[in-house]
């Protein structure tokens, strides 16, 4: 084996990497993006057609007190964005920012002790047998049949919102947290350990690394729930929130304003998940953009 | 060149077996194995399914513990997975959330052993990991995604990811066994090109007795029940070794060989048989 020293330099002109099919990263990318900016043209062509459906519908019943067209609906939205409605003392805006802090707090709370406690249940068998159950037994429940004993609990305040969102998005985030964890493929893992990582770097920089993705899935999928449960309760029990003005505005017949609540929660719930989708391709940059 | 005692048994396995044991039922994988390999060998583990070799080469890396025997590598008792031993699996492995560049300083880095500058001799530098990467023939492909690759750059930036830490021993789990014929035909002169290259010492296991000619110093073929070595066979065909190799009546005379061995005729019964059936390895 001599002489392969003095061979080497002048033979490596690597045939293994002749004839390789090309990747051009460049073109790659340019693709992807214009894929993804003919995604976006056809989405927001999605949502013109129902804006146009919409308004031919109130075209045709003619009728604003059942259902106003578009411009009415986003006038009166940015009419009382700023200032307060009959029947209530506060603007819209203030509802909106009191809904969105309800769910901001019941949902961190909940996926940061959804993904403790998946993780702990993933890493020790005893204790996914002790909670797999529970999980199994509550999470068919309907978070909305707890509102009455929250009530009776907790009173109206803030706390009973902030726990209705807790039940709601804690059995997800556990679940997905689980399953995300045990996605992660063992050789990953594996080979982590003959790179030289220590057990704990790579449950934090492989195992838990690999299960974000899943996690933040997880994460988009109780967004949904938590605004469900939040509009529920404070049509219930709250003098405040877009579910409490959605409520007044439809017993007041005000049907653009119930519209526009409809319309606020749509825009804030899009803002979320855009941040949450924004999150998922930092935190899994490969992923096709196919979402 | 000439090697030192403790050079010439790099690896050394001796008298190693392994149990499993599912639901009562114990299988014992492998038995009585003995193995040295000399720093610089390239050694196949040849067989077929169920038949231990990835049982040994997992024992090697320190990924299953086992009962019977010593797995030493480097003069230092196999307990657990090292930095030592590289591994390369069947699928390249990348971390899909790292660039190339990044994949590749994740070892340094889980090691402690990354700095910005100022290099020392157990340091590592992004100098050092764009030089790896240019050896592979990865240059330009430093912060591409794993998806972005096609199937032999992934493979290629995998080796660089094992050897940028320069293990004693890189240990390779039938690693082209998933990649198409041309593929795996460029990652084998590749391989070799590298082993020349790095003067690594290899131990690769495979079921395909042509790519274990190309690529061994010596084929371990193993089967039998409980599994172990069958025999170890020496390649004395030249080096560089090429696809033009395959039809040498040399070649074709080591390949015959290895195939009785594997498929012995069984007088009376006039049909092949293979050695070593399934045991309960390939069924984890």
């Amino acid at each position: 084996m001599t002489a392969i020293d003095i061979n080497v330099a002048d033979r490596h002109t690597p045939a293994w990497e002749a004839g390789e099919e090309t990747v051009d990263l460049a073109a790659q990318r340019r693709r992807a993006r214009r894929a993804r900016l003919h995604r976006t043209a056809l989405k927001i062509t999605g949502v013109l057609i129902l804006l146009g459906a919409w308004e031919i519908g109130a075209l045709i019943i003619n009728d604003s007190s059942i259902l106003p067209s578009v411009q009415n609906t986003f006038s009166t939205l940015v009419h009382y964005l700023n200032r307060p409605y009959p029947a209530a003392s506060d603007p819209l805006w203030k509802d909106i920012v009191v809904s969105g802090r309800r769910i901001l707090i019941g949902f961190v709370l909940a996926v940061a002790g959804g993904v403790l406690i998946g993780s702990a249940m993933w890493s020790w068998r005893p204790l996914r047998d002790m909670i797999d159950p529970v999980i199994e037994l509550t999470r068919p429940l309907p978070p909305l049949a707890f509102i009455p004993l929250l009530i009776v609990w907790f009173g109206i305040g803030e706390l009973p919102k902030v726990v209705l969102i807790i039940i709601g998005v804690l059995p997800i985030m556990i679940v997905s947290t689980v399953a995300a964890l045990d996605g992660v493929p063992p050789e990953l893992d594996q080979c982590a350990r003959t790179l030289g990582a220590s057990r704990l770097y790579t449950l934090f920089h492989v195992q838990l690394r690999a299960a974000v993705p899943g996690i933040i899935t997880g994460m988009r999928l109780s967004m949904g729930g938590a605004w469900t449960s939040i509009v529920a309760v404070e049509m219930i029990a709250a003098t405040s929130g877009v579910g409490f003005l959605i409520l007044q505005a439809g017993n007041y017949s005000i049907t653009n304003l119930v519209l526009s609540g409809i319309i606020a929660i749509g825009i804030v719930s899009l803002v979320f998940d855009a941040f949450l989708r924004g999150l998922l391709r930092l935190a899994d940059p490969s992923r096709p953009v196919s979402e | 060149m000439q090697l030192s005692p403790a050079e010439r048994e790099l690896v050394k396995v001796t008298g190693v077996g392994k149990t499993f044991q599912r639901g009562g039922r114990r299988t014992t994988a492998l038995s009585g194995v003995d193995l040295t390999v000399a720093r610089g060998e390239f050694v196949c583990l040849l067989g077929p399914s169920g038949c231990g070799k990835s049982t040994l080469l997992n024992i090697l890396a320190g990924i299953l513990p086992y009962e019977e025997g010593t797995a030493e590598v480097n003069g230092h008792q196999v307990k657990g997975p090292s930095a030592e031993r590289g591994m390369m699996f069947q699928s390249p492995m990348l971390f899909p959330w790292l660039t190339t560049r990044q994949n590749v300083a994740f070892g340094p880095k889980a090691q402690r052993r990354w700095r910005r500058s100022a290099p020392t001799a157990a340091t590592t530098t992004a100098a050092d990991v764009d030089e790896i990467l240019t050896t592979v023939g990865l240059a330009g492909f430093e912060d591409a995604y794993p998806k972005e690759l096609s199937g032999g750059m992934r493979h290629r930036a995998a080796f660089a990811r094992a050897i940028i830490s320069r293990p004693s021993v890189l240990l390779m789990d039938e690693p082209f066994g998933a990649l198409d014929a041309l593929t795996r035909a460029k990652m084998q002169e590749f391989l070799l090109d590298m082993w020349e290259r790095f003067q690594i010492t290899i131990v690769f296991v495979t079921h395909d007795i042509e790519e274990s000619i190309l690529l061994g110093d010596r084929v371990c073929v193993m089967g039998g029940r409980p599994a172990g070595i069958v025999e170890e066979i020496p390649i004395e065909l030249g080096r560089p070794r090429g696809y033009e190799d395959l039809e040498t009546p040399e070649f074709l005379g080591i390949k015959r060989r290895i195939r009785q061995i594997l498929m012995p005729e069984t007088p009376g019964r006039g049909r092949r048989q293979p050695v070593g059936a399934t045991s309960a390895e390939d069924r984890r």
